[in-house]
């Protein structure tokens, strides 16, 4: 028992004494914790996403119309908007025309369309339009489980109303006053009320079916009712982007994986670091005429160019086992590959730069992954974090990968249109490798 | 061929090196002797311009040694105290990496490749993933990965730390071939046999400064007495041991008594002296004094301390 605790004490004052360990061990399930529990709302009452951006133009004038975009802004899931700012800052009310050139932008991912005929004119039920980029097929099903919450909670006025001009049409503008009369007469006779209110809101659709669907309130679950009601409301569902991708399933999801394994790889190069070091190279290198800035760039080339090689064949293996399209886009696929290598890449080495050992090295790499993954968005959508960690996201190499991954493979879009991410990717590789410069120059690893 | 001007190197409060000037000669065999922590490999980083000292100047053929300017650095090669070789890689494959750095190319990287390997017995295993090697291979890739763009100066900082005997004399072999040739050597050690065997002009250096310099006759001149005797510390010989202090200086380290007679004290006198003490003369042995008496005298401590 005694050479047992003996080795348990020897086990603990090693792992005391590995910073790498303790924080592994510590730090990043708590940093993990914390991200998850944002995203999943676990300090909040409620639960579910938030800031989910959701574009909505009303075309009707029907007061239930205005109230179906009230109770979209009281969902704490959607962040509503209505209004489209000008060039010169200017604002004025969304137009359909606004919301695909927006969509392809990326400035919008979902928009509504409440169309002048949302009580259809010819027939009975309700006509809505969903203009989407679902390029994230998580994002995609919750909000349109969220829309179709919000629509048929609030859809049952407006049913009533598409009742009565269903019934105009059939007895005409007398008859169905006549029926109206006849029928809040009943209703007051055997349930009680005033049969004046009860013909006008009977006239104005109001038939109390909000009570058909139990629980119906802003923010609150889905009604039991949505069944049937989905079969008299008419959802136009239009994808605006990614139409014509081949393997839609899975070149949604390649980007996360290819910036999970690519930023693995790299840091592995911030511990070859260390071992360079510890192997007496760096003496030897810098003993020949070549500076540490030939040994800099020598490293950031090679892993750049390996960043590169990995993932150009992650991206052929999905086409060879997925289908996914690469080579529809190849060439901005080649560029947007590029970015993101070299911005891992000055990560790795801001890592090496900073870090005192290879374990720390090791250590802080894991930690930065996994969390640049988790708020970056490579597990899951970004839009389902609340605001200030969605800020926090576009700070992370991670999310602007993706979005590059996205526009080539998904989007499909031109070279002149990943330029803003490709930027952004090149701006993060210069800010990073000039800090991990400035370290290197004055850390004890070339010593 | 190098100068060292009353060189100065701090890191924090410790100072590694101490107001240190030496000359070395083209063809020089020098050797830096002192124990771990003495400055020796804060002295061949500096030359090679690894570091920069914090005083003082390096020039070598005349020309300035700087971290910041490489271009001395053709001149020399560095062998450093580790293995630094690129393991998964093969003996061929560093030595081609290690030539191109000093900008050698082509047949004549392939001719100078083929010439390396050969004088260190590798040329059948040059193919081969140098983790594959013995340790004793990997020290001889490891020396003359620093000889093959045929610098002037070659600075071997204790490498032959961990070889076994054979693999050592090879690389002595080597060596002093190389020194024959015309090649200039600043060889740092903890192991005064190798300092002994190898060097023409010794340094002796402790606590960063430089104690004696110059060849091993010159240092051993240096020294107050011709004999050291040594004998065992016991408590039969203690007496003797405490008479002796009057008659030159006593060192007692490892169980033995070392007697290093002062100048005019005759061996006929220790023995008379032992003799008296009724002392089997079979307990003492007398030998020539070496770099270690040397050491001891200047420093007060052994190398292994």
């Amino acid at each position: 028992m005694r050479i047992i605790l003996t080795l348990l004490r020897k086990d603990f004052a090693n792992f005391i004494r590995d910073k790498a360990a303790v924080s592994l061990t510590f730090l990043v399930p708590v940093a993990l914790i914390f991200i998850f529990g944002q995203v999943f709302g676990l300090n909040r009452k409620d639960t579910g996403p938030t800031g989910v951006r959701l574009a909505v133009v009303n075309q009707s004038d029907n007061p239930a119309a205005r109230k179906l975009v009230e109770a979209l802004r009281a969902e704490k899931s959607f962040r509503v908007v209505t209004s489209f700012v000008n060039a010169d800052n200017s604002e004025r009310p969304l137009a359909e025309d606004d919301l695909r050139p927006m969509i392809r932008n990326r400035e919008l991912r979902f928009a509504l369309v409440i169309p002048p005929d949302v009580i259809a004119t010819s027939g009975f039920g309700l006509h809505l339009k969903i203009l989407s980029d679902p390029r994230n097929e998580i994002e995609t099903q919750t909000v349109n489980g969220l829309l179709q919450k919000a629509i048929f909670s609030n859809v049952p006025q407006l049913l009533g109303q598409s009742l009565q001009l269903s019934a105009q049409r059939q007895l005409g503008r007398a008859g169905l006053e006549q029926f109206n009369g006849a029928m809040a007469a009943a209703v007051t006779k055997a349930f009680g009320g005033n049969l004046e209110e009860t013909k006008r809101a009977m006239a104005s659709g109001d038939f109390g079916l909000e009570t058909v669907a139990p629980g119906a309130q802003p923010g609150g679950p889905a009604p039991d009712s949505a069944g049937f009601l989905s079969r008299i409301v008419q959802i136009d569902n239009e994808q605006v982007v990614g139409k014509d991708v081949k393997s839609p399933e899975a070149t949604r999801v390649v980007g996360g994986w290819a910036m999970m394994f690519l930023m693995f790889a790299l840091s592995h190069s911030a511990a070859a670091f260390f071992e360079e070091k510890k192997a007496g190279l760096f003496q030897r290198l810098l003993s020949a005429p070549v500076h540490r800035a030939h040994i800099l760039w020598s490293r950031f080339l090679y892993g750049v160019l390996l960043g590169l090689v990995q993932l150009t064949a992650l991206f052929f293996a999905g086409r060879l086992l997925y289908g996914i399209d690469v080579l529809g886009n190849f060439g901005n696929l080649v560029v947007i590959c590029t970015a993101a290598a070299a911005a891992c890449t000055a990560f790795g080495m801001l890592l090496a730069a900073i870090s005192p050992t290879a374990a720390a090295a090791n250590g802080l790499a894991t930690f930065l992954v996994l969390t640049m993954s988790a708020t970056g968005g490579a597990w899951f959508p970004v839009s389902f974090m609340p605001e200030f960690m969605q800020r926090i996201a576009k700070f992370t190499l991670v999310y602007w990968s993706m979005e590059g991954f996205a526009q080539v493979l998904w989007a499909q879009q031109s070279l002149l249109q990943i330029l803003p991410t490709v930027g952004v990717l090149l701006g993060i590789a210069a800010g990073v490798m000039a800090v991990a410069v400035w370290r290197f120059s004055r850390g004890p690893i070339f010593d | 061929m190098l100068k060292l001007d009353h060189l100065t190197k701090r890191y924090g409060s410790l100072t590694a090196l101490d107001d240190v000037s030496l000359n070395i000669a083209p063809g020089e065999f020098f050797g830096l002797l002192g124990p771990n922590g003495a400055g020796k490999s804060t002295l061949m980083s500096l030359v090679a311009g690894l570091r920069s000292p914090d005083a003082g100047g390096i020039t070598l053929d005349g020309r300035a040694v700087s971290a910041a300017d490489p271009s001395t650095r053709a001149s020399l090669g560095l062998v450093p105290q580790s293995i630094a070789l690129y393991e998964d890689l093969s003996a061929e494959q560093n030595l081609r990496i290690f030539g191109e750095l000093y900008g050698l190319r082509g047949a004549d990287l392939r001719a100078r490749i083929d010439e390396t390997l050969e004088a260190v017995q590798l040329t059948d295993r040059r193919r081969d993933q140098v983790k594959t090697f013995s340790g004793g291979m990997q020290r001889r890739l490891n020396l003359v990965a620093a000889l093959l763009h045929r610098p002037k100066l070659l600075l071997c900082d204790e490498p032959t730390v961990g070889v076994d005997p054979q693999s050592r004399n090879a690389i002595f072999d080597f060596l002093e071939a190389r020194v024959r040739e015309g090649l200039t050597v600043i060889y740092s050690t903890h192991y005064m046999e190798e300092a002994t065997r190898l060097c023409s002009r010794i340094g002796i250096i402790d606590h960063g400064r430089i104690h004696a310099l110059g060849s091993l006759d010159e240092l051993l001149a240096g020294l107050p007495f011709s004999d050291e005797i040594s004998f065992p510390a016991t408590p039969v010989t203690a007496g003797l041991a405490a008479r002796l202090v009057a008659h030159g200086k006593v060192t007692t380290g490892d169980g033995t008594h070392h007697f290093h007679p002062a100048a005019g004290f005759k061996t006929s006198a220790f023995y008379a002296l032992a003799e008296s003490q009724q002392l089997s003369s079979r307990l003492f042995v007398t030998a020539r004094p070496t770099l270690e008496a040397v050491f001891l005298h200047l420093t007060g401590r052994t190398l292994r301390e």
